[in-house]
């Protein structure tokens, strides 16, 4: 029972990280970023070659590995936005879509050729879990959520306390007023592009520490961060969170419990046991996005109508 | 050379329906799916499913395999048909993700069909009949023939009042509420009409190669189809057919370079790659296309009958 | 009384954009709503037309109950509407937004172009002469095969205006039909309203300039902060001190020879 809880916080840490840099870019230039997922990706590969390549114990390897792979990626980010995405504020959100994603088979592929398609893992020994009441976690795991946590926090503060944050929020709020208020709008485009990629950078180490690194890792959890997204309100970075935290724990739970009693009450089926296969788990992610859009698009705590 | 030139064009036709698809939701519906591999795949397995495990005939499994992309278009449709383009690029996305979960995880008849070990098998219509090389002109024929066939209904449905509507709708879906149009219908007619067709391309290519298997319908087939609509030019049908060439012929393009074994993967990667490049070079620069939308004339009529102005309530 | 708005309220979350704002449209009368920015005016007109919910309150429309439904509906009984910002399909010709407009087209649906051609082709035609006459009236008939977003602003009004009456609405709601628009156009505009008015066309306009307003309606409704401050006969409402005041305090000037000037962003929320 711990362990579903275990396993869905650091799914969720890993969903929030990326979901947090696609509401963010959704909340200043009005478009869905499909290219997020994909500093995922970039982000895990930086990290895993640089930790293979430093002559440092493991742990300080990964460490270095990745602050330099957020950074790198960080600066991708602006770099997307320099080159394609700035060229194109004034186009339908559909264009920059389409452009996003794009860019996003770009990295993928850019990310196959060099370090090819199959899957890898960071370099960590084998050790054994942790054991806590009933569930087992390993100190990969309990470093991502650590470190999701303290990212979250830093990123909370960053948009209450500082000038910079406040900034970004009225940026959001209402561009034109913002920059006749005197604040570079451009300039804190371009840092909303930083965070979002470094952001995601280290959203895709986590999944590599927990599980592999692979150039599809990015797409295949496209659907999950977008779930996350909308379900907590796409352009809420609060509800990128909450909505990371609701779809992994759905997406645990959905596996672990007995649906038979459920389903014998609409007369379907007499089969006393029936759990959804474990080929399927994303497939409740999916499924969630679906009920989300049917329901109230705008997310728990989305506030465009 | 000659074969590989008809297989080319065989492929670039299959694609070219698939293309024709996508352009009529997008170009001139204004609608973002993400998901048009799930119409291919669905075509490609209803047909096959109908014809190598069912055994029954081609022609049953082409016309199972357009009923079925219609309906799945009208699936898609309906949940999603009021919400923005945001909302339908990531739930197309969501729905062909969900497909190809569905066709991976399933056994269809016996242990080894089915999921992830594919169909094989599959019937090609008439084979008996010709030779080998024969075979692949007979085939290429009946491609031609369904693209022209789905050129001319995309044609001449873009060009009837519906087709106007759909435009009204990519450019403005609240001028068109406010004309009194019901735009969530439409859409989701322009998606049984767009998975129809693309099934129909699902059919022939699963009929052509013999084979498939769900790692064919990967979120890459979505990606290079879209680089064929943005390549030829949204919203001209001539356009998506020239779109479809030009990319299938850069995608088949390393075939001429010899490459050392360990390099091909790369080599396969970077094309996509330079796709990916070339896209978005297009959408920079060239953002009507390479065969721009075609503007609509109409004459003044030759004799006007007295003015009926705009009398209000007349009905 | 061909609309009855009967006390609609309308809240987003704390703020109350509408409070029990009731107003009336005559048939064959031209009504102004008027008010300073921020007052609710487009919130108003979006509900009426369904594009918002009212959060509570009545709108009857030709005996009906509208409020709360889908905008297509409502436009369907024959209120039409048009947008401040013209939103008239840019990339389509003068002539393809006209013919558009027309109401309940056969060819519309999929299966009846397919089984009923030559119907379709009939209403077609008729569709298209209309569509001829109409362009004729506003003189943006030379332009008719150009793309409609090549036209001035002031053009675009127009088409939007004469656009819409290809729907043969009931009663048409303008939203600042002349905001943006040159001089010259502007008095075309209003010779085209008056004109429709005496053919027997209802109107609804929503206008910051005082001059159109008096040369064009009948009656007027004044809101102020989603309140309706006044609401009566033209003249007599533009008499009273306490509308006066209520532009004069939210930064406006009340000039009747010019627009009124206009209070920045912090309402573009309502016209987003």
């Amino acid at each position: 029972m711990f362990q579903v809880i275990i396993d869905s916080l650091i799914r969720a840490s890993e969903l929030a990280l990326i979901a947090v840099g696609l509401t963010m870019v959704y909340d200043v230039l009005r478009f869905a970023s499909f290219v997020h997922v994909q500093f995922g990706t970039v982000g895990a590969f930086i990290a895993l070659a640089i930790s293979l390549v430093l002559p440092l114990p493991i742990g300080w390897a990964i460490l270095v590995g990745v602050i330099v792979a957020c950074l790198v990626t960080g600066y991708l980010g602006v770099l997307s936005d320099r080159l394609v995405f700035s060229r194109l504020r004034s186009s339908p959100a559909a264009i920059l879509m389409i452009a996003s994603f794009g860019l996003g088979m770009v990295m993928q592929y850019s990310v196959q050729a060099i370090w090819g398609a199959g899957a890898r893992s960071f370099p960590l020994p084998l050790t054994r879990p942790w054991v806590i009441w009933d569930g087992r976690i390993s100190p990969s795991g309990a470093a991502v959520l650590i470190a999701a946590l303290l990212a979250m926090l830093a990123f909370h503060l960053l948009l209450t306390r500082t000038k910079l944050g406040i900034a970004m929020r009225a940026t959001a709020d209402n561009p034109p007023l913002a920059e006749a208020s005197g604040i570079y709008t451009e300039r804190i485009i371009r840092i909303v592009w930083f965070i979002g990629a470094a952001l995601g950078a280290l959203g895709g180490i986590m999944l590599g520490l927990v599980a592999q690194i692979q150039s599809s890792m990015g797409f295949e959890i496209m659907v999950a961060v977008f779930a996350a997204a909308i379900v907590g309100g796409i352009g809420n970075v609060y509800g990128a969170v909450l909505g990371a935290m609701i779809v992994s724990f759905a997406e645990n739970v959905g596996l672990v419990v007995n649906w038979a009693p459920l389903l014998q009450l609409t007369g379907l089926t007499s089969a006393t046991d029936l759990y959804i296969p474990v080929g399927y788990k994303t497939g409740i992610a999916f499924v969630i996005l679906i009920l989300i859009l049917l329901v109230r698009p705008r997310g728990l705590l989305g506030r465009r109508s | 050379m000659i074969d590989f030139i008809v297989y080319l064009l065989t492929i670039v036709g299959i694609y070219g329906l698939i293309t024709l698809s996508l352009n009529f939701q997008y170009g001139q519906t204004g609608l973002v799916n993400f998901g048009q591999v799930a119409f291919f795949m669905v075509g490609a397995y209803f047909s096959s499913i109908a014809t190598a495990i069912l055994g029954w005939s081609v022609g049953v499994g082409f016309v199972l395999a357009i009923l079925a992309g219609g309906v799945l278009g009208a699936l898609m449709a309906l949940p999603i048909g009021d919400l923005r383009q945001d909302y339908w690029a990531i739930a197309t996305l969501a729905a062909a993700e969900l497909i190809r979960m569905i066709f991976l995880n399933t056994n269809l008849g016996s242990e080894y069909v089915g999921a992830s070990y594919g169909i094989s098998g599959i019937p090609a219509p008439f084979q008996g009949y010709f030779s080998t090389q024969a075979y692949g002109y007979f085939y290429l024929a009946l491609v031609a023939v369904c693209v022209v066939g789905a050129y001319v209904l995309v044609t001449w449905l873009g060009r009837s009042p519906y087709g106007r509507l759909l435009k009204g709708i990519r450019e403005s879906d609240e001028v068109a509420r406010a004309l009194g149009k019901d735009v969530r219908n439409a859409r989701i007619w322009s998606l049984v009409i767009g998975g129809a067709i693309a099934a129909a391309g699902g059919s022939l290519y699963a009929h052509f190669v013999g084979f498939i298997d769900p790692r064919f319908f990967m979120p890459l087939e979505t990606f290079l189809i879209w680089a064929m609509v943005i390549m030829g030019g949204p919203g001209n049908n001539l356009g998506a057919l020239v779109g479809t060439l030009v990319i299938e012929v850069i995608y088949n393009s390393t075939r001429f370079i010899h490459v050392p074994a360990e390099y091909s993967a790369t080599v396969a990667a970077l094309r996509m790659v330079l796709i990916g490049i070339l896209i978005i070079l297009v959408i920079l620069y060239l953002p009507r296309g390479l065969v721009p939308e075609r503007r609509r004339r109409y004459p003044r009529p030759s004799r006007l009958s007295s003015p009926p102005t705009g009398e209000p309530h007349a009905s | 009384m061909l609309l009855e708005v009967d006390r609609v309220s309308r809240h987003f979350g704390g703020l109350i954009a509408l409070n029990n704002v009731s107003l009336t449209a005559e048939e064959g009368q031209i009504t102004g709503l008027i008010g300073p920015n921020g007052s609710g005016k487009t919130t108003l007109v979006n509900i009426i037309s369904g594009f918002l919910r009212p959060t509570s309150g009545r709108i009857t429309f030709a005996g009906q109950s509208i409020e709360g439904r889908e905008p297509y509906r409502i436009a369907r009984l024959g209120l039409c509407r048009t947008f401040q910002i013209t939103l008239n399909p840019q990339r389509m010709t003068v002539m393809e937004n006209m013919l558009l407009g027309a109401k309940q087209q056969l060819g519309e649906s999929v299966l009846m172009a397919a089984l009923k051609p030559r119907s379709v082709a009939a209403e077609e035609r008729h569709n298209l002469e209309r569509a001829w006459h109409l362009l004729e009236m506003v003189r943006l008939h030379n332009h008719a095969n150009e793309l409609a977003g090549g036209l001035s602003g002031g053009q675009k009004k127009l088409l939007a205006l004469v656009q819409v009456l290809m729907a043969k609405p009931r009663l048409i709601l303008l939203d600042e039909p002349v905001a943006g628009v040159n001089p010259r156009l502007i008095d075309d505009i209003v010779e085209v309203i008056k004109t429709l008015r005496n053919n027997g066309e209802t109107f609804l306009i929503i206008e910051h300039n005082m001059a159109v307003i008096r040369e064009l309606c009948d009656t007027l409704c004044v809101l102020d902060m989603g309140q309706v401050l006044a609401e009566g006969p033209v003249d007599a409402v533009l008499a009273r001190e306490d509308v006066l005041r209520a532009y004069i305090a939210a930064g406006g000037q009340l000039d009747p020879d010019t627009e009124i000037a206009t209070v920045m962003a912090a309402d573009s929320q309502e016209h987003a």
